[in-house]
């Protein structure tokens, strides 16, 4: 059969040429699993959530903040049909110098703040957000330095977080904001910059990506998608490499709770994609 | 719900306190949780992260003012390596005097009659794990490639290595007379160009054979090199002199056909059998007969090293046979393939035999000549005779000895 009979089709975020590995694979196991999918790759979110309100594709795999922009967009609810189990507790860390850490976040006054690209839920917009939440309005009381890289692509690439913490590390910046596991990842993969940095700050938890189709989407069809992206097991042999470049061990059928935080971030404005510039 | 605690101090992470968690982590089933303690609050921050990434999850954490700091890891429930566990540690082989032998690593455990062809580079006892990419060994079956004494072979192999740069008194080969030094540099240069096939038939094999068959690897890999190190010698003492030589196009297409052998056991026979077999009796007489001691020495050390070559040879072709005694038609009709694509050679050229004549004579005086033709006839005789008795201690009854002896006359390799 040709995958332009496809039951299914995804769309993803071509981030980087291994998206194209882990698609290749993850189709296999849909097929096998008895939904055909195809998938179907574009360069920036905000397409991706144009084509997801198009009808281009059944299913999208976004970003948190896509997935906020979708709901905007749809004025209404989008059905989550799954996420991995490192979305569904997500937080964003602030690293200083080691002997640098603060105890509270009024600590971060007057000193400058490296942020991530300011479409990132987790490198921009939510570590603002929380910081006001926690008595903080960074945006007026620090010098933001802002790493606006890879714009589109919602800090998918992690490209603006290296920046951050290399700027940390180089003395440019007092303190900077990266997913916690983006940490996690510069850690294991022994990046320089990361060794003399501490976490002072951790945001409470909040959700990331999701697969989400409109309300539309045939009931059955999208139970049995579910049911087969549930299955895919990372004791799989055929699996394991496409779900660790995935970054996931275990697919969660997801939930909406998680995204309120982002949600009035990105209706509030303050705190959001348009908030001051930096570097 | 069982629980643990891992008392951490001030460890950090990126600063070994992963390599305590895994540790921790790895004996505890799914689900189990554990309760890690730190002296650091950035360490507790920073561990929800660290567990999530690495397939936990952070169940809780207990962040009083001043420390200690807690937080509790739930295990994940994938397997970090996808195989069984391993088995328990046991006595590890034993030792010989102190030394540790190739063959005792494989212990009780009898080597397996096939192996997975796909199977990649797992060492001796290492458990493969699932997932990695298919690999297409040829050579999976035991018996066509195995012989019984193969690690012994590849072990004695290491232990006699020598240095052709070092080893060879290069300065006694410098002065000859001329007539000798260009008899000399041709039965060099012959030497050589056979030694190049004796490097590429075996390093063919090796891309080849099942990883698995861990020893008969070992043993090809240390065979290509004796024949570099033979290459490199002979190469150089055809050039000490000063004196140029050819490269007998007879000779080129005696070796070619040598090439075109695709089964070990044929190849093993042609080569480690016939073609070293022979060299021996042609190594021995050029140490006999060197007019020098560097040429002297060259022959000798690459005499040594060719004697376990064709024992290897020997004791495969002998071990194939009588595991499959039809094997034994098979590779006579390898040596009468051979023998159909060489119709137009008629023996040895007459460069080498002359080169030859002149070490053995030692000048150009007739009545010395005259010694020297006698030699090589009676090199050649004994190069037969001794072609029979290897043929016969490979497990073929005189006929066929003698009739393979034959099929390899034009032949020296």
């Amino acid at each position: 059969m040709s995958r332009a009979d496809a039951d299914v089709r995804v769309g993803a975020v071509a981030y980087h040429p291994r998206i194209v590995t882990i698609w290749e694979t993850f189709l296999e196991h849909f097929e096998r699993d008895g939904v055909t999918t195809d998938y179907i790759l574009y360069s920036n979110y905000e397409r991706l959530v144009a084509a997801v309100l198009a009808g281009d594709v059944e299913i999208g795999w976004h970003t948190n903040t896509a997935f906020v922009a979708l709901e905007q967009e749809l004025g209404g609810e989008g059905r989550i049909l799954g996420m991995r189990d490192v979305d569904a507790e997500f937080a964003t860390v602030i690293v200083t110098r080691r002997g640098e850490a603060f105890d509270d976040v009024r600590g971060l006054a007057g000193k400058r703040l490296a942020l991530g690209s300011r479409d990132s839920g987790h490198a921009a917009i939510l570590p603002l957000h929380y910081l006001a939440e926690q008595g903080l309005d960074a945006a007026a009381e620090c010098e933001l330095v802002r790493f606006d890289t890879d714009l589109g692509k919602h800090g998918d690439t992690g490209d603006s977080e290296l920046r951050v913490i290399r700027a940390v590390s180089e003395g440019a910046a007092d303190a900077g904001a990266l997913g916690e596991t983006t940490l996690a990842a510069f850690r294991a993969e022994l990046v320089p910059a990361a060794a003399g940095l501490e976490v002072a700050w951790r945001s409470p938890a909040y959700y990331h990506c999701n697969f989400t189709a409109l309300p539309s989407l045939d009931e059955e069809l999208a139970e049995r998608w579910q049911a087969a992206l549930l299955a895919m097991s990372y004791d799989d042999p055929d699996m394991r490499q496409a779900m660790t470049l995935e970054g996931v061990k275990r697919w969660l059928p997801g939930d909406r709770s998680g995204y309120r935080a982002l949600a009035e971030a990105m209706a509030g404005g303050s705190a959001g994609a348009g908030g001051s510039s930096g570097a | 719900m069982s629980r643990r605690r891992l008392e951490t101090e001030g460890l950090e992470l990126g600063g070994g306190l992963e390599v305590l968690l895994a540790a921790a982590l790895e004996g505890m089933a799914a689900g189990e949780r554990v309760e890690v303690l730190t002296s650091s609050r950035s360490t507790a921050l920073e561990l929800h992260g660290w567990a999530r990434s690495a397939g936990h999850r952070s169940v809780g954490e207990r962040m009083p003012a001043g420390g200690p700091y807690a937080v509790e890891i739930e295990r994940g429930s994938f397997a970090r390596v996808l195989a069984g566990p391993l088995p328990g540690r046991a006595s590890g082989p034993p030792l010989r005097d102190g030394e540790l032998h190739t063959a005792d690593l494989r212990r009780a455990v009898d080597v397996p009659a096939s192996v997975d062809g796909a199977a990649g580079f797992a060492p001796l006892g290492a458990i493969a794990e699932l997932g990695a990419p298919a690999f297409r060994w040829t050579f999976n079956e035991r018996d066509a490639i195995w012989a019984d004494n193969v690690a012994e072979l590849a072990e004695q192999g290491s232990a006699a290595q020598w240095d052709a740069s070092r080893d060879i008194p290069w300065d006694a080969a410098r002065g000859l007379a001329d007539f000798m030094e260009r008899a000399v540099s041709q039965v060099m240069t012959f030497i050589a160009q056979n030694e190049y096939a004796a490097l590429y038939v075996p390093a063919a094999f090796i891309a080849n054979i099942n990883p698995r068959y861990h020893e008969v690897l070992l043993w090809l890999a240390g065979h290509v090199h004796d024949e570099a190190r033979h290459i490199e010698v002979f190469t150089k003492r055809s050039l000490i002199g000063g004196q140029s030589s050819y490269a007998l196009a007879s000779t080129e297409l005696s070796l070619h056909t040598l090439l075109e052998e695709p089964d070990f056991s044929g190849a093993a026979l042609l080569l480690n059998v016939l073609g070293e077999g022979t060299f021996l009796d042609l190594l021995r007489f050029v140490e006999r007969h060197a007019p020098d001691a560097a040429t002297r020495a060259a022959a000798a050390l690459a005499h040594r090293d060719e004697v376990r070559h064709v024992h290897f040879g020997i004791s495969h072709v002998r071990r194939r046979i009588a595991a499959d005694p039809a094997q034994a038609a098979v590779l006579v009709d390898a040596a009468e393939r051979r023998a159909g694509k060489l119709t137009q050679m008629s023996g040895l050229s007459p460069l080498l035999s002359e080169g030859l004549t002149v070490m053995a004579a030692g000048s150009l005086q007739p009545a010395e000549l005259s010694d020297g033709a006698a030699a090589v006839r009676q090199l050649m005789a004994t190069m037969e005779v001794n072609r029979i008795r290897r043929l016969q201690a490979a497990g073929f009854d005189l006929r066929t000895a003698q009739h393979v002896s034959d099929l390899h006359t034009p032949n020296l390799m």
